[in-house]
């Protein structure tokens, strides 16, 4: 049992309560019985004296020492004496034991015939030992009883607080720890307790209950509602198709999705903490990411940057990526990086590149690619030698042999030219039998060595197995200089035609020649001639 | 039966009365050649109780008492200590117990008692104060 439970507790200060009253009230009570004992006592030998009084007066009034002697005895015969005497005037009758020195009861003794004639004295000594007995006895008796009654009292009173107020207590407080809160279920009123304190005390707790239930739910259907929210999220998160990664400035990954993870895993890396900051290591280009964020920044905006990926495979993966900085409460910073693949679109992007700026035939640079090319070089004034070829005996080829021949022919003649040019240099198909070839930061004779490479490599007979028949080809070129010959583009690729006809021209006469100048000085004299 | 009590209660106060009324006094008597002149009342009731059985001169003294309840002796004892004559034989009969013996002589009339004293100078009685001859004296008057 509890050591400090109200039983316990009750019990110590009822039993304690009890033996010090009943110590109390015995004490008083043996005072108060001693008293009373002791004036009994007196009462009784008052009493004693009465019924000898006359016999003990005829004895002093004869003096009359048996009588005397009768009377003492008859005196000490009782409990209460323990001695007698009687004195006269000539005679002395005192019991056995009967000692001067100790306390005694005086009665005078009147003659029985003169009632004012003193003729003796009688001495009484009470038996006080005896009477403090009886009163001790008495007192015994009355110390059991209230011994018995404080017994009694105690057990009623820890049998009734027991069960009409410990035991409901007990079981409210067992019930208390049996329930779980949130629950429906309540504590039951004790049947006895409807109406009472206890009861008070049950409706009480089942209130808070009831409160503690309402609580509950209401925190249950929030924390279902944020649970549902946050597995929208984590869905949202987890299955974006681009990679999404939080770090931290110094480059820590705080949380990557599951298509980052496969990102990393498509570029044969093994997943890590930490790529550098913006997961710059991922990225070939560092310096354009560092030089993007730097700016958007600067501005308060998210940075954006197409950029291509470190990979060990083939295939090249473009990413758009998207940097933003965000800032928690506590403020504490820390950047999303998306990373959207874009190599697809830019696979897309460079094969619709590929059909608006080559040819489809040759695989060469087309005729607007190559004034684009040429628009560029122009606008940042690099100097180059601009050479217009075109074909001779092109046509009767294609008439006689059909255009799949004229078209082989060409595929022929494109790389044929191509082994010649150098890594810088460019060749278009201008248009037809038409080709534009660039040559940058070159000099008169570089170019003339050039052209006879190329035509020689022309010269060469080229066999068309469908027909078992050799067939070749010459060309006819003319040459412009940017920018001595001419600054405006139009100017330039004009007079560099102007050349090549000239030499087309020529070449009815002169069959070796294949190549014109705009200006050459040897010949500006003949051309203005021939003019 | 109440009528029986209360007829003896008057009878029994009738003879109380009567002597009263007679006016005649008890006296107590000696021979006339006793010594004794006169005794206090104490000295009578010693002599009468038995506490002495000498007169104050230390001469043997014989109390003459009347037989039974004589009239004069009720009266006589009556005036002595106040005492029905009932508790005086008490008295001695509690005193015959421890062994005393009374030294009284006992006479059935006044005549006899008055022959007694009159021939015994120790003796002394009483007697209405009618009856006293010569040969006695008076030592005490009663209810005078």
């Amino acid at each position: 049992m509890n050591k400090s439970g109200l039983v316990i507790r009750l019990a110590i200060v009822i039993v304690f309560t009890a033996v010090i009253v009943g110590l109390i009230t015995t004490q008083l009570f043996s005072r108060f019985t001693f008293v009373n004992e002791q004036e009994l006592g007196k009462q009784s030998i008052k009493q004693l004296y009465s019924t000898v009084s006359p016999t003990a007066s005829i004895a002093s009034y004869l003096n009359d020492k048996g009588l005397a002697e009768e009377v003492v005895n008859g005196l000490i015969s009782n409990d209460i004496v323990t001695a007698a005497a009687i004195q006269t005037e000539t005679l002395r009758v005192e019991s056995e034991n009967y000692q001067k020195s100790t306390a005694s009861v005086a009665f005078d003794l009147f003659s029985p015939f003169q009632k004012d004639n003193k003729v003796g004295v009688l001495f009484v000594k009470i038996n006080d030992s005896y009477l403090a007995a009886k009163a001790n006895k008495i007192s015994a008796t009355n110390t059991f009883v209230v011994a018995i009654e404080a017994l009694i009292i105690t057990i009623i009173s820890i049998l009734v607080t027991y069960y009409v107020i410990t035991q409901p207590i007990l079981n409210i407080g067992k019930a208390l720890h049996l329930i779980r809160p949130g629950t429906s279920e309540r504590i039951k009123k004790p049947h006895s307790h409807q109406q009472s304190e206890i009861g008070q005390l049950t409706d009480d707790v089942n209130d808070l209950l009831a409160k503690a239930e309402q609580q509950m739910l209401r925190e249950k259907s929030l924390r279902n509602e944020v649970q549902v929210l946050e597995s929208k999220f984590r869905m949202l998160f987890e299955n974006a198709t681009s990679a999404i990664v939080l770090v931290a400035p110094q480059g820590d990954i705080l949380l990557y999705n599951e298509a980052f993870e496969k990102l990393i895993d498509k570029l044969n890396l093994s997943l890590k903490k930490n790529y550098g900051q913006y997961l710059e290591d991922l990225f070939i280009k560092k310096k354009v990411l560092h030089e993007q964020i730097l700016i958007a920044f600067a501005n308060n905006e998210s940075a954006a940057a197409e950029l291509e990926l470190i990979s060990y495979q083939d295939d090249k993966i473009w990413v758009q990526v998207l940097v933003t900085r965000l800032i928690t409460d506590d403020f504490l910073e820390s950047y999303q990086i998306t990373l959207h693949d874009i190599s697809k679109s830019k696979y897309k992007i460079s094969l619709l590149d590929q059909k608006a700026n080559y040819d489809g035939l040759t695989h060469l640079l087309n005729r607007q690619a190559a004034e684009q090319h040429l628009r560029q070089l122009t606008e940042s004034h690099s100097p180059f030698a601009l050479i217009m070829m075109d074909l001779n005996d092109f046509k009767p080829i294609n008439d006689v042999f059909g255009h799949d021949s004229g078209d082989e022919l060409l595929i022929h003649v494109s790389s044929q030219l191509l082994k010649i040019l150098r890594k810088a240099d460019v060749l278009s198909r201008w248009g037809g039998d038409e080709f534009v070839i660039i040559l940058p930061n070159t000099s008169r004779e570089e170019v003339i060595k050039v052209c006879a490479k190329l035509a020689a490599k022309l010269s060469k007979p080229y066999y068309l197995s469908q027909y078992d028949q050799s067939v070749f080809v010459t060309a006819s070129m003319g040459v412009s200089f940017y920018p001595d010959d001419q600054v405006e583009l139009l100017e330039l690729i004009r007079s560099a035609d102007k050349a090549m006809y000239q030499v087309k021209k020529e070449k009815l006469t002169n069959n070796d020649l294949h190549l014109a100048f705009t200006h050459d000085p040897a010949n500006i004299e003949n051309d203005s001639k021939r003019q | 039966m109440s009528h029986i009590k209360q007829v003896f209660v008057i009878l029994l106060l009738a003879l109380f009365i009567e002597p009263v009324s007679a006016k005649e006094p008890l006296v107590v008597v000696v021979n006339k050649d006793n010594p004794v002149e006169q005794l206090s009342r104490s000295e009578l009731i010693d002599l009468f109780m038995g506490k002495y059985v000498a007169f104050p001169n230390d001469i043997k003294a014989i109390p003459v008492e009347l037989n039974s309840d004589h009239q004069i002796k009720v009266e006589f004892y009556q005036n002595l200590v106040g005492m029905p004559l009932s508790r005086v034989n008490a008295y001695w009969s509690r005193l015959r117990f421890t062994g005393r013996k009374r030294m009284a002589v006992f006479k059935s009339n006044e005549n006899d008692l008055i022959a007694f004293i009159t021939a015994n100078k120790q003796a002394i009685g009483y007697v209405p104060q009618s009856l006293i001859t010569k040969d006695l004296k008076v030592v005490y008057i009663l209810n005078e």
